[in-house]
């Protein structure tokens, strides 16, 4: 993990600032300097919605170095209430409670972890309302 | 004079774990044996396109000089990157030097290593870098994490049930079990699939493909080349070559029940070779989880969309059925060395249309097709190839 990219990416990851164009309108989720849809360069920071619906979700059982510490865990893709979607984890739930359409809410947490004595990564993931 | 573009040598180490194999090793067996099959000297290779996902380690990425030293050749080498698809990325720009009148003679290696990076999550780190690393995997994703959502979109939309998708690996076990080149040359039955604990519900422990060792290698060459050296081995034209994209993160896509740069690739590829997908007797296609195979032939065309599941279930695809998909064994059976992949593939639609597949020959190939694909879809190579005489 480099701490010049976990800086970078803090707005995004803390608090889910994507973009809105105001050309036309789409809300996009990461942002980008231009609007993915219409390439118009007259975008401004919009912050995602806070809740959403679940679209798919699975168990994973084995990832990468430092997200194993977690497994197994749940992902899920995620529909935001502002019609972005997103993935990410599910928490705070079992894996057979959980039902397509289920109403969620986003959640600050660890995302990774770099050893016992290395950076720790946060983000947000998703808990059942 | 018009300007076709033909396979004129093939050749492929086994593939599989070797430890005590380099880059190098394996390399240098598939260039050789490529070009003792195509009957050429090794001095008129004018530049060596290399498909590689990983190369040589995580800190070797420039492998095009080691490759030329190891296989004693003078041209010029370089590798270009397109995930698990990067042995098709590579095909498709050897082609297209051909094809622009600029190379008479060039040779495609796809290569790849991966035994070295089995233990402690390093191939799921790998396997990430060709889906959306940011915010796909970082986030918790994995491959086969993505692949689910896939499967569970395919099985809610069109009724495909668990097991129709382990039909798939089932025959494309039985498939590998005939070719000399695969990883795992038996069949597994189909309760074991089903029965097998799940890594990333609905997906199974033994669904997947396994990431490994291996090497193959294609010359191709120009018509005007043909004409005037005539080498000896029985030529195969390559009819299209075509690139699609998509996405790279899913939840950026309108849908999840096509895989879309599959289908703009194989519209722009048949559309080159003149042909339709009834045409089409062979194929060989990305079956890194059992929808990619689903959604690959419904996409390609092969089957009607949403009928993948109950095609294969009804033996459309077997070997010798209406269109035989993966001979080889596919990515299952024959094993995933990520750029060799998408070049093995191409090698087996050449062996088919030579009539030297052996046993698992179909008979009376008159066009085959590959699909290789990056990630989830996001970039999908497709290429026909037909008999010489065409």
């Amino acid at each position: 993990m480099e701490p010049p990219k976990i800086w970078r990416e803090r707005r995004e990851r803390y608090l889910g600032i994507g973009i809105i164009c105001e050309d036309c309108q789409k809300k996009n989720f990461p942002k980008t300097r231009i609007c993915p849809d219409c390439g118009s360069e007259n975008v401004k920071p919009y912050k995602i919605a806070e809740r959403g619906t679940l679209k798919y979700f699975t168990q994973i059982m084995n990832t990468g170095d430092e997200l194993i510490f977690n497994t197994p865990y749940i992902v899920g893709l995620v529909e935001l209430e502002d019609g972005i979607k997103v993935t990410a984890q599910i928490v705070d739930c079992d894996f057979k409670e959980l039902r397509k359409g289920m109403k969620l809410e986003k959640t600050f947490r660890v995302l990774a972890r770099n050893g016992k004595e290395g950076l720790i990564k946060y983000g947000f993931k998703f808990r059942p309302i | 004079m018009s300007n076709e573009v033909y396979i004129i040598g093939t050749g492929q180490t086994k593939f599989g774990e070797f430890f005590n194999l380099n880059i190098g090793d394996l390399a240098s067996e598939a260039v050789n044996k490529a070009i003792e099959n195509a009957g050429i000297g090794k001095d008129e290779i004018r530049t060596l396109f290399i498909g590689s996902t990983v190369s040589n380690s995580l800190s070797q990425s420039s492998i095009g000089g080691i490759c030329t030293r190891s296989c004693s050749l003078s041209s010029n080498a370089y590798r270009i990157e397109s995930g698990n698809a990067s042995g098709a990325a590579a095909f498709h720009h050897a082609f297209l030097s051909i094809k622009s009148g600029l190379y008479d003679v060039v040779a495609v290696l796809g290569i790849d290593k991966l035994s070295d990076y089995i233990q402690n999550g390093t191939i799921e780190k790998i396997l990430a870098s060709s889906i959306d690393y940011q915010w796909e995997y970082e986030m918790g994703a994995t491959l086969t994490g993505l692949y689910s959502f896939l499967t569970q979109a395919h099985m809610e939309e069109y009724g495909t049930t668990l097991e129709q998708l382990a039909y798939i690996p089932t025959k494309n076990h039985q498939n590998g079990v005939l070719n000399p080149k695969a990883q795992y040359r038996y069949a597994i039955p189909l309760e074991k699939f089903l029965n097998a604990k799940r890594i990333a519900d609905p997906i199974g422990r033994f669904d997947v493909a396994t990431p490994c060792d291996g090497a193959a290698v294609v010359i191709l060459a120009s018509e005007r080349y043909i004409e005037n050296k005539k080498p000896h081995s029985y030529k195969v034209k390559i009819l299209s070559s075509s690139a699609g994209s998509d996405t790279l993160a899913l939840q950026h896509r309108e849908k999840l029940t096509e895989l879309k740069a599959t289908r703009l690739a194989v519209n722009d590829a048949y559309n080159k070779a003149k042909i339709s997908a009834n045409d089409i007797n062979v194929a060989e296609v990305h079956d890194s989880h059992p929808i990619g195979e689903i959604l690959a032939i419904e996409d390609l065309g092969l089957v009607p969309k949403g009928e993948g599941g109950k095609a294969t279930v009804e033996g459309l695809t077997a070997l010798n059925g209406k269109i035989t998909v993966n001979p080889s064994g596919g990515l299952k059976a024959r094993g995933d060395p990520f750029g060799a992949t998408g070049i093995a593939q191409l090698i087996e639609i050449v062996e088919q249309i030579r009539g030297n597949a052996g046993k698992r020959q179909v008979e009376d190939v008159k066009y085959g097709l590959t699909q290789n694909v990056m990630g989830t879809g996001v970039m999908s190579y497709v290429s026909i190839l037909g008999r010489g005489d065409n």
